[in-house]
């Protein structure tokens, strides 16, 4: 799954790690990677991505600490059950990265088990990688169709809600308030978290595709970090994808639907 | 009872007459004969003597009936089968209607229906099939069930009630093992159908299973086939049957899923006939099959022919994208609220193409995103389906003779009417 990179570019590099691939990322997830890597690389800052699948990859696991951003998607209960243990043994590492700053995007489930708790519907809990201070739990009925955010620091923020779930963020920043959709809790209020370099969410997909203005700002936080600098910070070709994303959320944002 | 299942008949069928007046509402009927007389669908099909073949999955559903009936009738038998698509009870009370006395019969020996995999469990309870063909799990119910696990269970609950005939696809994560999975009924038949590896495996994306986690049982293709497909050439594909024919056969077009269903359907008409199967007639039998409706068809308009690929789901999407001989010279796209979350198209791959001339319906600015990102040039993005297809159909003639449109199913039917394409079957020129 580990994208084609240039043997020695990882110096210069950003460097994605993309947590369990394969197990969470039903829903084109992926393409949040592969649009943080485009956005990067057209700009002249070259990209590797590490992609982590469980105790198997060790080469990998081993160079968790090289992250400077770290993907994980959502997938169904089933693969957020699979996927539990295998979280909470690499728990330690990825407390130590976001307490170091590095940009975190969590998506459904792997937002869920980054937090502090999962509750199924059987009332069993599952204790997350609390690297999120927030809990969730299962149950309630499922929202699924377009989602509409207004984020206090980008604007708005438009993509797809599939969840069964509810999230409690307590006080904390949030992504955003709802204009469409359900969002945390059970009547319509705010979305997902946002504070510092941690950013969960339930909006599912390859939300970065219609608000690349997340993305830059989870790459603005992983390479300034390490003070690596863009060579052409705006190309053409990403102006061209940026019109057809703003044009994909004035779309969207004009005649919201659900299921 | 006979009083109240002639007025279902009746009700329904003016319903349907009605229905059709105003072109559209072909579940309506159905839904009024069964208020009206509730036990009619199971009743009716109770009385079939060979009894009832469910087919199930989520794609291919629609051809592989059709081929099944096909089979099943150049054997010399009887078919009720529902119409493509009609696959909810009220559908199929719907076709029941149409081929009905007033009293309630049937002239048929057998039934072969397509079965939704939503309603799988109600339609077998009520249906009762002897036999049951699984085809594939994939991951384009998402919007609708949510988790391939869940159709999973869903499905299985439909292969538990066969008593005869369980034919299931060995290619798929969660097919291969299914009848180890289920409870046991002394006297039911399973078998499987494939594919030889050479042909499964470089097929790219496969067969496009959907990701199986946790109990993972046996190995996809790991089962012996009672129908393997052994070679593919274009629409033309070699099936091994056992124990020992050869025979090829024509697909409604080119692609591995075909072929795929092809085997699916000659299996499951070898489980149903024993000893009168003959592995002849579905060569027959395929051969004078029409194109199916909407896949890869080709329309002739104003002289120029223009196939038509289905965008149904991923899965499909990429099998057809897949079986493009070379990237098309001429290339459209539709897509509107009926693919209500298209994030999918982010794990497609879309190297068959090396432009998009226009892109329309409201989703199309999600796909010039997806498009920009992986340098695929797209001519033109206009909201107005009219406008854009008639820029489209303006383009000059393709040098390869023919230009390719990728549509959900929801702008198909839709571009089919605004080009004068009125009947859903068949496909002439008004
Ligand atoms: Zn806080």
């Amino acid at each position: 799954m580990t994208a084609a990179t240039p043997k020695g570019a990882s110096r210069g590099a950003l460097r994605i790690l993309h947590l369990f691939p394969r197990l969470l990322g039903l829903n084109g997830e992926s393409g949040n990677v592969e649009i943080l890597r485009l956005r990067s690389e057209r700009r002249g800052l070259p990209v590797e991505v590490l992609s982590y699948d469980g105790p198997d990859d060790a080469a990998v696991r081993a160079r968790f600490d090289d992250a400077d951003l770290v993907f994980i998607g959502s997938g169904p209960v089933s693969a957020e059950l699979i996927a539990h243990p295998l979280v909470t043994a690499v728990a330690g590492d990825l407390r130590a990265l976001a307490a170091d700053g590095r940009p975190f995007l969590a998506v459904g489930a792997g937002f869920q088990l980054l937090g502090q708790t999962v509750t199924l519907e059987s009332g069993e809990v599952l204790e997350g990688a609390s690297l999120f201070p927030v809990a969730t739990r299962h149950g309630g009925t499922r929202v699924v169709g377009d989602f509409v955010l207004d984020s206090p620091r980008i604007g708005p923020i438009v993509g797809f809600e599939n969840r069964g779930s509810f999230v409690d963020v307590g006080p904390h920043g949030t992504l955003g308030r709802v204009v469409y959709g359900r969002g945390n809790s059970e009547t319509p209020g705010e979305e997902g978290f946002w504070e510092d370099n941690l950013l969960g969410t339930h909006m599912h997909g390859p939300l970065l595709a219609n608000n690349p203005a997340l993305a830059d700002s989870l790459l603005d936080t992983a390479r300034l970090r390490r003070g690596l600098e863009y060579t052409d910070p705006a190309p053409e070709s990403l102006r061209l994808v940026d019109e057809s994303a703003r044009q994909s959320r004035a779309t969207i944002a004009a005649a919201p639907l659900s299921e | 009872m006979t009083a109240r299942t002639t007025a279902a008949v009746l009700v329904g069928r003016a319903v349907r007459v009605a229905a059709r007046l105003r072109g559209g509402g072909s579940a309506i009927p159905g839904n009024i004969a069964l208020r009206i007389d509730p036990d009619f669908l199971e009743r009716t099909i109770a009385a079939i003597p060979d009894g009832v073949v469910a087919v199930s999955g989520s794609n291919g559903k629609s051809t592989t009936t059709n081929m099944l009936a096909a089979i099943i009738r150049a054997h010399g038998l009887k078919v009720f089968t529902n119409p493509s698509g009609g696959n909810l009870p009220q559908g199929i009370a719907s076709a029941l209607l149409s081929e009905v006395s007033l009293g309630g019969r049937l002239d048929a020996d057998i039934a072969i229906l397509e079965v939704d995999e939503g309603y799988g469990t109600r339609l077998a309870e009520l249906l009762k099939p002897k036999t049951v063909l699984l085809l594939n799990i994939q991951i384009d119910q998402l919007n609708r069930y949510h988790e391939p696990d869940r159709v999973a269970a869903m499905l299985a609950r439909v292969a538990a009630t066969s008593t005869e005939g369980l034919i299931l696809n060995r290619e798929d994560n969660f097919l291969v093992d299914l009848d180890t999975r289920i409870p046991a009924y002394s006297g039911r038949a399973v078998s499987f159908f494939g594919g030889v590896p050479e042909l499964v495996e470089p097929a790219g994306h496969g067969v496009a299973s959907a990701d199986r986690f946790g109990d993972v049982g046996a190995k996809p293709g790991s089962r012996p086939a009672a129908v393997e497909v052994v070679a593919l050439t274009g629409n033309r594909a070699t099936l091994a049957i056992e124990p020992d024919t050869r025979i090829e056969v024509k697909l409604p077009s080119r692609g591995l899923h075909y072929a795929l269903d092809a085997a699916g359907a000659a299996a499951t008409a070898r489980s149903v006939l024993g000893d009168r199967f003959r592995p002849e007639l579905v060569s027959q039998a395929l051969d004078s099959l029409a194109t199916v409706y909407g896949r890869g068809e080709l329309l002739v308009v104003d002289g120029e022919q223009i196939e038509i690929i289905m965008m149904k789901n991923p899965a499909s999407l990429q099998l057809n994208l897949d079986s493009l001989e070379s990237a098309p010279e001429q290339v459209f796209l539709a897509v509107d609220e009926g693919t209500p979350d298209p994030s999918w198209i982010w794990d497609i791959d879309f190297s068959a193409l090396d432009h998009v001339d226009g892109i329309t319906g409201s989703k199309a600015w999600q796909f010039a995103t997806r498009f920009g990102y992986l340098d695929i040039p797209v001519g033109s993005v206009d909201l107005d389906v009219r406008a854009a297809l008639k820029a489209f159909l303006a383009l000059p003639k393709p040098a390869t003779g023919h230009k390719v449109m990728i549509l959900n199913y929801e702008q198909m039917m839709g571009i089919r009417k605004i080009l004068g394409f009125k009947e859903l079957e068949g496909g002439g020129a008004a």
